[in-house]
C-alpha cells in the first residue's frame, strides 16, 4: 500500500515542473515501472521471506515470491501508464480540467495516442483490435503446434509436459481473445457512435479496461516459461495446486482480466442505458447494441466468481489454505462449481455479440428489414437469463449432486428455445432479400451451418446419459469449437470486414476476404468433423498421444487445421495491406442506416458536431408494397 | 433516420444531474460485480462447512496440534458496527449538504472517515490475533478469506471516505453533491457486505 | 400470415419459393437424418452394455428429431441463396417488400421448438431414470475404483482383498463402481459400456453397469490429470462367470501367498 500512497505526492511535485506528469506517462514508463517494481519485489522477497517449514506443501515460498512479483508488476504497470492519476486527483480534490481531459482523449497527438492512457473510445477500439489480433496470432500458433503433434499417433515430438502447457495456454488465451473480439474492438469503436454518443460514459474506465488487458498479458507469457499452465484452461483444482509455478501466471492473468471485464461491463452498460441519442427509444436501438450489452452485463456477475476462484487457488498455493485441498477440508467440487458458474455464461458472453453483429449486418446485405426485432431481443434476453442457471451441466458426471442432474438438464435444454429464435431472425431476414454477395453476408450462412451443428451436438451433450459417454472426449472439444469458433469467430471476422472502412478509413480487400472466408470455413468444418468422429470413437480430450484407431480422424483434423491457418494468414495479410494501402472508403460504403455511417472518415474526435435525433429504427430497407 | 439538433452542443457542460445519474448507475453496476463476489464467498463458506470433507472443517486435536476452535463472531460484528456508524455519520453529512449546510457535511464526512480508519485498524487486530493459521483447516481458510475481503473493502472505504471529506472541506460540493450521494451508496454496501461476513461467521 | 401475402392475393403456400423450400425440406430431412445417424453411430462402435446401447438409441433418436429442423433451416437458406443475388461494389436495389414481422411464423416456430425441447428432455429423463435405478441393485457386485496418477486400481469388495490394475468382470452381472482418487481428479470411463464417473479426491462416487458382451474393452481417464494423462488407460476383461471365478480364485491365491 505504501508505494501506492506515495504516488499523489510525487505527482503533485512533478506537476510543477515543465511538463505535467499526465503528459509524460506512456507505455514506456509503464513497462519500465512495471518491470522495475516486479524485479525489486522479487529480489526483496527472495531475501526476506522465511524458508518454508518442513511441514509445508511444495512450492509455498516460491509461489509467494512469484505472486508478489506479479502483483508488483501489475501495480507498477498501471501506475506507470497513469491509471492512478484520476483517482488521486479526486482524492486531492483537484479534478481533471477540460484541457487535461482533452489531452487524455488524445487530442492532436497523432499516433502517440495509441501508446498512452487515451480515453477516446475510437483509440481504445483500435487498441483492442490490435491486441485481439495479436492474441489470436499466438493462440493460433499454439493450436497449430497441438495439431501438428496430434497429426501422427505416436509422433508426439512435443514432451507431455510441454504439450499440456501448450493446450492450457491455447485454451485460456483463445477464451480471452474470443471474449474481447467483438465487444472490445467494435463495442468500443462502433457502439458509442451507433447510439449517437460523443464518447463512453466513463472514458477513463474505458482506457483502464484496455490497459488492464495489456497488463494481464505478460503474466500469462511468463507462466509458459515457468512450468506452464498444464491443467487445461479450466485449471481444475487440486491439479492446479500441484502444478508448477506457471500456474501463478494463470492466476494473475485471470484476476487482472476479470477486473478489466467488470470495468468494461459497467462502462458499456451505463453508456447504452444513459447516453443514447434523443429519440432512440429501446425499439429504435440497433440489435447489435443489445448483443453487446447482454454480453457485458452477463460478464458483470459472472467474472467476479472466476476472480474469487483464482484468488482461492492462489491462497491454496502460497499460504497452504484448504479451499480445494481435500486433506485440509477443501473440495474440488467447490472449484468446479465456481468455475462453471462463470464458465457457462462466459460462452454466451462470446456468442451473443457475434450473432447480434450478424443480425445487424443481415438487413444491410439483404436490403430488407430485420425479421422480428422483438424475437431477436427475446432470444438474447432468454439466453442471457437461462445461461446463469445451467452451469452444472459441466458436472453431470462429477458426482457432486446426482439429484440435480435432471433440473440442470431441463434448464440446459430450454436454452435451445431462445437460440432457435435467433435462428429464425437470421433466416427470416435472408428470406426474400436481395442478397448482396459479400463476405459478411456469406458469414451469416456460415454461422447458420456451424451453429446448427454446434447446437444439435449441444443437445446430445446436455442429455445426461449421452453425456456420460461423451463428456471429456474430443466430441466436447469439437462441439465448443463449433459454437465459439464456427459461430462466434465467424461473426467477429464478418464484423471486421463490415466495420473496417469506418475504423481505418479504407475498404477491406474483397478478394482476400473471400479467399480467407472459404479457406477458414472449409478447413474448419473438415477439422472439427474429424474431431467429432474421434470423439465418438472414444478419444479423450487433452491427450498428447492416442490409440491407433484414432489415426485417420486426427490426420483429417490436422489437415483441416492447416487449411484454417492458411485462411487466417490470408486474412492477416488482408488486414495489414488494406489498412496500409487499401482503397479509401466512402462515408457509407454499405449504404447502411445506423448512425456510425453518418459520420465522416476518419471519425472526428467527438464523433458528432451536433448530436443526432432519432425518428425511426435503422432497418427501414425495402420498397413499400403498394 | 436522423435529424440534426442544437441541444447539448457541448458535452463538457452537461447538467450535473445527468452526470450524477450516469455515475450512480456505473457505481451500482460495479457493485453488482462486487455483490456477486461477496455472495460467492458466502457460498464457499457454507459449502465447505456443509461438506466437512475428512472432518477438517474444524480439525480435531492431533498429537502435533490442538483442536481448532472457531472464533467468537463478536469481533466481526464489531467491525460491522463500526461500518454502520460510518454509514450513519456519512448519511448525516449527506443530509447536511442537501440542506446546504457545509459544516454538517464536513463534520459527517470527517467522522465517517474516522470510523472507516477505526474499522480497518480493528479488522487488522482481529486478523493478526486469530488463534489459528492458514493451514488450520477449511474454517480457518474461510475465516481469512472473509476477513481479507472485508479488509479490502475497508481499504477502499478509507480512500473514498478521506477523499469525500477532503473534497467537502475544499468546498467542492457547494454547487452539486452527487458525489456525496454515490459515496453513500458505497457506504451502504460496505455495511451490508461486512454484515454478510459477520452473519456467515456466526455459524461455525 | 397476412404479412407474407402478396398483393395478388396468391395463397402463401402457392408461391414458388415456398414450394421450393418445401420440396428441399422433404429431400433434406431424410438425408440429414440418415447421414447424421449413420456417421455418428458408426463412429461409436459396438456397445458392450445396455447403457451404451441406450446411449446409441438416444443419439439416433435425437438426430432424427433434429433433422427436420436442420433441414428446414438449410432449405430456407438454400432457397434464399438461390433467389436474387447481387455482385459488385455498390449496394443492390432495395428488396421489394418491407416485412419486418410475422407473428404466426414466430409463434409457430417457438411452439415447435418448445415441443422438440420437451421431447428431448422426456426421452433423456426416461433413460436417466433407468441408469439411476441400476445403482440401487442389491444383487450387484461391488468394485472399488481408485484413480491415482496415472494408473487405475480395482478392489473387488466381495473377494478377500483382491486388487488388480486391469478390470475383470463377469458377463451379465450388474456391477456398482465406487470411484475415488488419491491425488487429483480423474474420470473413470469404460468407453464401450458408455459409463463415466469422475474420481474425486476426498469423495466416493457411484456408477453402475451390466456388461453384456464377453471381450476386452477400453478404460480411459477422461479428465486431464497431469503429465501422463494420455497414458492413463487400461483394459476391462469381461469373462464368463466360470472364467471370472477361476481368475478370482487364482488371483486371491497369489495375493494370499504374497
Amino acid at each position: 500500500m505504501t508505494t501506492v500512497m506515495d504516488r499523489p505526492a510525487a505527482s503533485a511535485g512533478h506537476t510543477a515542473s515543465r511538463k505535467p506528469l499526465i503528459e509524460r506517462l506512456n507505455i514506456v514508463t509503464a513497462l519500465v515501472l512495471g518491470a522495475v517494481s516486479s524485479v525489486v519485489v522479487w529480489q526483496l522477497a527472495l531475501k526476506l521471506l522465511p524458508q518454508d517449514a518442513d511441514t509445508a506443501f511444495f512450492f509455498n515460498r516460491e509461489d509467494k515470491i512469484m505472486l508478489l512479483a506479479l502483483i508488483a508488476w501489475f501495480v507498477g504497470f498501471m501506475t506507470g501508464i497513469g491509471a492512478l492519476i484520476g483517482p488521486f486527483r479526486w482524492l486531492m480534490g483537484k479534478d481533471l480540467n477540460h484541457d487535461e481531459n482533452m489531452f487524455l482523449a488524445g487530442k492532436e497527438q497523432g499516433v502517440k495516442r495509441y501508446f498512452r492512457y487515451t480515453t477516446d473510445h475510437k483509440v481504445v477500439g483500435i487498441q483492442y483490435l490490435v491486441i485481439t489480433i495479436i492474441i489470436f496470432l499466438v493462440g493460433g500458433i499454439l493450436a497449430m503446434l497441438i495439431r501438428t503433434n496430434l497429426g501422427h499417433a505416436q509422433g508426439g515430438w512435443i514432451e507431455p509436459q510441454t504439450y499440456n502447457a501448450i493446450v492450457g495456454w491455447h485454451g485460456i488465451i483463445m477464451i480471452v481473445a474470443t471474449i474481447i473480439m467483438v465487444t472490445g474492438p467494435f463495442g468500443n469503436f462502433i457502439m458509442p457512435i451507433m447510439i449517437g454518443a460523443r464518447d463512453m460514459a466513463f472514458p477513463r474506465l474505458n482506457a483502464l479496461s484496455f490497459w488492464l488487458i495489456v497488463a494481464a498479458v505478460p503474466p500469462v507469457f511468463i507462466s509458459f516459461f515457468t512450468g506452464g499452465i498444464t491443467t487445461g484452461w479450466s485449471a481444475y483444482n487440486p491439479l492446479a495446486s500441484q502444478s508448477a509455478l506457471g500456474m501463478n501466471g494463470y492466476i494473475a492473468f485471470i484476476c487482472i482480466f476479470a477486473i478489466s471485464t467488470m470495468v468494461a461491463g459497467a462502462n458499456i452498460t451505463t453508456t447504452v442505458v444513459k447516453m443514447r441519442a434523443k429519440g432512440m427509444t429501446w425499439n429504435r436501438t440497433p440489435i447489435f447494441i443489445y448483443g453487446v450489452v447482454a454480453s457485458v452485463a452477463l460478464a458483470l456477475p459472472a467474472f467476479p466468481v472466476f476472480f474469487l476462484s483464482q484468488i482461492m487457488s492462489g491462497l491454496d498455493r502460497a499460504f497452504a489454505t484448504s479451499f480445494y485441498n481435500v486433506a485440509g477440508g477443501g473440495s474440488g467440487w467447490l472449484y468446479e462449481n465456481l468455475f462453471w458458474i462463470m464458465g457457462h455464461p462466459e460462452v454466451y458472453v462470446i456468442l451473443i455479440p457475434s450473432v447480434a453483429a450478424l443480425m445487424e449486418m443481415a438487413p444491410v446485405f439483404t436490403r430488407r428489414p430485420l425479421f422480428s426485432f422483438n424475437l431477436a431481443i427475446m432470444g438474447i434476453a432468454g439466453i442471457s437469463g437461462l445461461s446463469v442457471l445451467v452451469w452444472a451441466h459441466h458436472m453431470y458426471i462429477s458426482g457432486w449432486a446426482p439429484l440435480l442432474n435432471a433440473p440442470f438438464m431441463l434448464t440446459t435444454e430450454l436454452i435451445s428455445i431462445p437460440t432457435g429464435m435467433l435462428f429464425l431472425v437470421l433466416i427470416g431476414t435472408l428470406w426474400r432479400g436481395r442478397l448482396w454477395m459479400t463476405m459478411p453476408l456469406m458469414s451469416i450462412f456460415a454461422l447458420l451451418w456451424n451453429f446448427m451443428i454446434g447446437g444439435i451436438t449441444g443437445i446430445y451433450l446436455s442429455d445426461v446419459p449421452a453425456d456420460a459417454f461423451l463428456h471429456g472426449s474430443m466430441y466436447v472439444t469439437a462441439h465448443f469449437h463449433y459454437t465459439l469458433m464456427g459461430a462466434g469467430l465467424t461473426g467477429a471476422l464478418a464484423s471486421l470486414v463490415y466495420w473496417f472502412p469506418k475504423m481505418t478509413g479504407r475498404m477491406f480487400d474483397k478478394t482476400l476476404s473471400w479467399v480467407s472466408f472459404w479457406l477458414v470455413q472449409i478447413g474448419f468444418n473438415v477439422a472439427f468433423m474429424g474431431m467429432f468422429m474421434v470423439g465418438l470413437a472414444g478419444q479423450p480430450r487433452r491427450v498428447e498421444s492416442y490409440a491407433e484407431i484414432f489415426n485417420k480422424g486426427n490426420l483429417v483434423t490436422t489437415i483441416g487445421a492447416y487449411t484454417i491457418m492458411a485462411g487466417m494468414l490470408v486474412l492477416l495479410h488482408g488486414v495489414i495491406s488494406s489498412w496500409r494501402s487499401g482503397v479509401k472508403a466512402p462515408m457509407n460504403p454499405w449504404q447502411a442506416k445506423t448512425l456510425e455511417w453518418t459520420v465522416a472518415n476518419p471519425v472526428p474526435l467527438e464523433n458528432f458536431e451536433t448530436l443526432p435525433v432519432i425518428t425511426s429504427d435503422p432497418y427501414g430497407y425495402g420498397k413499400a408494397q403498394s | 433516420m436522423s435529424v440534426e439538433t442544437h441541444a447539448h452542443s457541448n458535452p463538457h457542460h452537461e447538467h450535473p444531474d445527468v452526470v450524477g445519474s450516469r455515475n450512480r448507475l456505473g457505481v451500482i453496476l460495479i457493485l453488482v460485480a462486487d455483490i456477486a463476489m461477496a455472495l460467492s464467498v458466502l457460498f464457499v463458506y457454507f459449502y465447505l462447512r456443509q461438506q466437512n470433507v475428512n472432518n477438517m472443517w474444524l480439525p480435531a486435536a492431533t498429537s502435533d496440534n490442538p483442536a481448532v476452535v472457531a472464533l467468537s463472531p463478536k469481533g466481526t460484528w464489531y467491525v460491522t458496527g463500526l461500518a454502520a456508524l460510518g454509514l450513519l455519520t456519512h448519511f448525516y453529512g449527506l443530509k447536511g449538504v442537501r440542506a446546504k449546510n457545509q459544516t454538517q457535511l464536513v463534520l459527517g464526512g470527517g467522522l465517517a472517515a474516522l470510523f472507516s480508519i477505526g474499522a480497518l485498524i480493528y479488522q487488522f487486530i482481529q486478523i493478526s490475533g486469530a488463534p489459528f493459521t492458514t493451514t488450520s483447516g477449511a474454517y480457518a481458510s474461510c475465516y481469512f478469506l472473509i476477513a481479507g475481503l472485508n479488509t479490502l473493502h475497508l481499504v477502499l472505504t478509507v480512500f473514498i471516505a478521506i477523499g469525500n471529506w477532503n473534497r467537502s472541506r475544499l468546498g467542492i460540493y457547494k454547487a452539486d453533491h452527487w458525489h456525496v450521494d454515490i459515496v453513500n451508496v458505497w457506504w451502504v454496501w460496505m455495511t451490508v457486505s461486512s454484515l454478510l461476513g459477520a452473519f456467515a461467521l456466526s455459524f461455525s | 400470415m397476412t404479412n407474407l401475402q402478396t398483393p395478388q392475393t396468391t395463397k402463401w403456400w402457392k408461391k414458388s419459393d415456398v414450394k421450393k423450400t418445401f420440396l428441399l425440406w422433404l429431400i433434406l430431412t431424410p438425408i440429414i437424418g440418415y447421414v447424421g445417424t449413420t456417421v455418428q453411430l458408426r463412429s461409436i462402435g459396438a456397445p458392450a452394455s445396455e447403457v451404451m446401447a441406450s446411449v446409441k438409441t438416444l443419439m439416433g433418436v435425437f438426430t432424427w428429431a433434429a433433422s427436420p429442423v436442420a433441414a428446414l433451416v438449410a432449405a430456407l437458406a438454400l432457397t434464399s441463396l438461390s433467389g436474387k443475388r447481387h455482385y459488385g461494389d455498390n449496394p443492390p436495389a432495395e428488396a421489394d417488400h418491407q416485412i419486418s414481422n410475422s407473428p404466426r411464423v414466430a409463434s409457430t416456430w417457438v411452439v415447435v421448438s418448445t415441443l422438440l425441447c420437451l421431447f428431448a428432455l422426456i426421452t433423456g429423463l426416461v433413460v436417466l431414470q433407468k441408469d439411476n435405478e441400476s445403482i440401487l441393485d442389491a444383487t450387484a457386485m461391488n468394485v472399488n475404483v481408485t484413480g491415482q496418477q496415472w494408473v487405475w486400481n480395482f478392489d473387488y469388495v466381495e473377494s478377500n482383498g483382491v486388487r488388480s490394475a486391469d478390470l475383470y468382470l463377469p458377463v451379465d452381472k450388474p456391477v456398482v463402481f465406487h470411484v475415488t482418487s488419491v491425488d487429483v481428479k480423474h474420470s473413470f470411463w469404460i468407453v464401450q459400456m458408455g459409463i463415466k464417473m469422475d474420481a474425486n479426491p476426498g469423495y466416493v462416487t457411484e456408477t453402475a453397469v451390466t456388461p453384456n458382451k464377453i471381450g476386452v474393452f477400453d478404460i480411459r481417464c477422461a479428465e486431464l490429470c497431469g503429465l501422463l494423462h494420455a497414458y492413463m488407460q487400461t483394459k476391462v476383461h469381461v469373462l464368463s462367470q466360470a472364467d471370472y471365478d477361476a481368475w478370482l480364485t487364482a488371483k486371491s491365491t497369489i495375493e494370499g501367498a504374497a
